[in-house]
């Protein structure tokens, strides 16, 4: 299940599972998307728990990202492993948002 | 799986072209390939193996459960070799292979992540096939 915590204009987001992988990728766009529309600014995606992230999900954070830059919102990605945080910067995401680590 | 003296693992699948499938296949894998790869070299297999077989799934065959996708995983000494294979019209992979996303682009990573974590990628000229290598480091291989 995913676990959305919610205070005024912030939420911070915890994926269900241990992937966010194409399988999984609607339900989460679903409900990320459901949180920017009743007026969230500031996103932070806890990734506690979760060993793999692939291309899908790369293009979700950066699409929540893109949504929320528009808006003047701010993205922070959180407790991403060792791999995880080696992919981001691979990917060059850290450019964009915040992301750190267990 | 099947063992002998050159070959330590080997594992093979077809599955439909659907994504619920390809997760099916990934409960197998990860309880395989953590018995023989430590925390790196499983991510990192993992993680091609998965875009190997999204790519195949969503681009190669349109999620249409009727085609079917063919694995083939080999592990020998520190080569991990990642054959897949699909029943779709392929792609063209020059474009793709040359092609890096944009900061802000949310697709177009599949390919980007294949050239960052495989020491060799090969496709067919028909791009319904690509075979993958990974060289494990010395001492991640356990």
């Amino acid at each position: 299940m995913i676990v959305v915590t919610r205070e005024d204009d912030r939420a911070v987001i915890r994926p269900a599972g241990d992937n966010i992988v194409a399988a999984s990728i609607p339900e989460l766009r679903a409900k990320m998307h459901g949180i920017l529309e009743e007026g969230v600014r500031d996103l932070t995606v806890d990734l506690t728990g979760v060993d793999m992230v692939d291309s899908s999900g790369i293009g979700l954070l950066i699409a929540a990202y893109n949504s929320l830059r528009k808006v003047g919102g701010r993205l922070a990605v959180i407790h991403a492993s060792t791999e995880l945080l080696e992919l981001f910067r691979a990917m060059r995401m850290h450019r964009h948002f915040s992301v750190s680590g267990n | 799986m099947t063992g002998s003296a050159r070959v330590e693992c080997e594992l093979r699948a077809s599955l439909p072209a659907d994504l619920q499938a390809v997760e099916g296949f990934f409960v197998e894998f990860r309880r395989r390939s953590r018995t023989l790869l430590n925390r790196v070299n499983c991510f990192a297999a993992e993680l091609l193996v998965r875009e190997a077989l999204t790519n195949a799934v969503v681009h190669g065959c349109h999620t249409d459960p009727r085609k079917q996708v063919r694995c083939l995983l080999r592990l020998k000494g520190r080569r991990l070799l990642i054959a897949v294979d699909d029943d779709g019209e392929g792609f063209d992979w020059r474009a793709a292979w040359s092609r890096s996303a944009a900061l802000a682009d949310c697709s177009g990573r599949g390919i980007e992540l294949l050239r960052t974590y495989a020491s060799h990628v090969r496709y067919n000229d028909r791009g319904n096939a690509v075979t993958i290598v990974k060289r494990l480091g010395r001492g991640e291989h356990e």
